[in-house]
């Protein structure tokens, strides 16, 4: 029947590669993509934060070494 | 009347996939312009070759950002709408958003069913 | 359920949860459920006390959908295990399987 891969099927080819999550509350953060689930829910490792505020200047910077999200704030996903 | 064939969602999305689509968000009047690659059952988004565009109102006077950003997933729950990109000059598309923005739902339910026939 | 797995072996480690309204609570995990609401004993305040109304708490349980991240060290986790997991698609979700 249907074999087409569904976007979070495609996701999987991301895993161990570092992607960019663009978050609720002008917030991004990129990091190497250990694992996720189908709400969005990631573990990221050696992760960068970034904060916007309203003139758009980057802000903040915050780096973790391994962090989750929670995958209702996640607005979208791109590989780097 | 003749024969009236609805186009329901589902349908309507997976005629769009290969095509050029724009993706509204709820928030922050974002827009993604690309190629839809797939879609899934909670109608989560792939797309290829994207722009994001970013419509900034400064003094009454509207003004687009857009910014080449490759492929990309959009979560199901960030999406308002999703539209056929028609390769027409930039000027009329801003003209058919602001005019979509203002008028009812209605108004998308007439430009689908002109595009089938 | 993949990261109800994933917390499940990250209990009694130290970890520090920042909220949506953006409290950093650091603290020792006890418990978690499939919500991933959690459980942290021994917690203190990461935010300078800008907080302090949590200054005489010791313990306390914290709503799953509140958590915006969740700092762990990376000793904790096994990558390998996770990306595993992740690509056998072992998330609980019957629905993603229809047919579009």
């Amino acid at each position: 029947m249907s074999t087409k891969e569904e976007p979070l099927d495609l996701i999987r080819f991301h895993l161990d590669e570092f992607v960019l999550i663009k978050l609720r509350g002008a917030r991004e953060i990129k990091g190497k993509l250990q694992g996720y689930d189908s709400h969005c829910n990631m573990v990221l490792s050696e992760a960068e934060e970034y904060i916007y505020n309203d003139s758009n200047d980057d802000v903040e910077t915050k780096k973790t070494e391994m962090v989750f999200v929670r995958g209702d704030s996640v607005i979208l996903i791109s590989p780097i | 009347m003749s024969t009236f064939q609805p186009i329901n969602p589902k349908p309507f999305l997976k005629s769009l996939i290969g095509k050029q689509v724009i993706v509204r968000l709820k928030w922050n009047k974002t827009e993604y312009r690309g190629t839809l690659i797939s879609i899934d059952n909670y109608m989560n988004l792939q797309l290829d070759q994207t722009y994001e565009i970013i419509y900034e109102v400064e003094d009454g006077n509207e003004t687009k950002k857009e910014e080449s950003i490759g492929e990309i997933f959009i979560r199901c729950n960030n999406v308002l709408f999703v539209r056929e990109a028609k390769s027409e000059p930039q000027e009329t598309e801003i003209e058919t958003e602001t005019s979509v923005a203002t008028e009812s739902n209605g108004n998308e339910n007439g430009n689908k069913e002109m595009e089938t026939d | 359920m993949l990261f109800f797995s994933f917390f499940k072996t990250l209990v009694d480690q130290e970890v520090t949860v920042e909220l949506k309204n953006d409290m950093e609570i650091k603290g020792t995990l006890k418990s978690v459920d499939q919500y991933l609401n959690l459980k942290l004993d021994n917690i203190s305040c990461t935010n300078g006390n800008k907080y302090p109304h949590l200054q005489s708490v010791k313990t306390l349980f914290i709503r799953g959908s509140t958590v915006r991240y969740v700092h762990m060290s990376p000793n904790s986790v096994d990558c390998t295990l996770l990306q595993d997991a992740s690509r056998r698609k072992l998330w609980f979700n019957p629905q993603s399987r229809m047919i579009v």
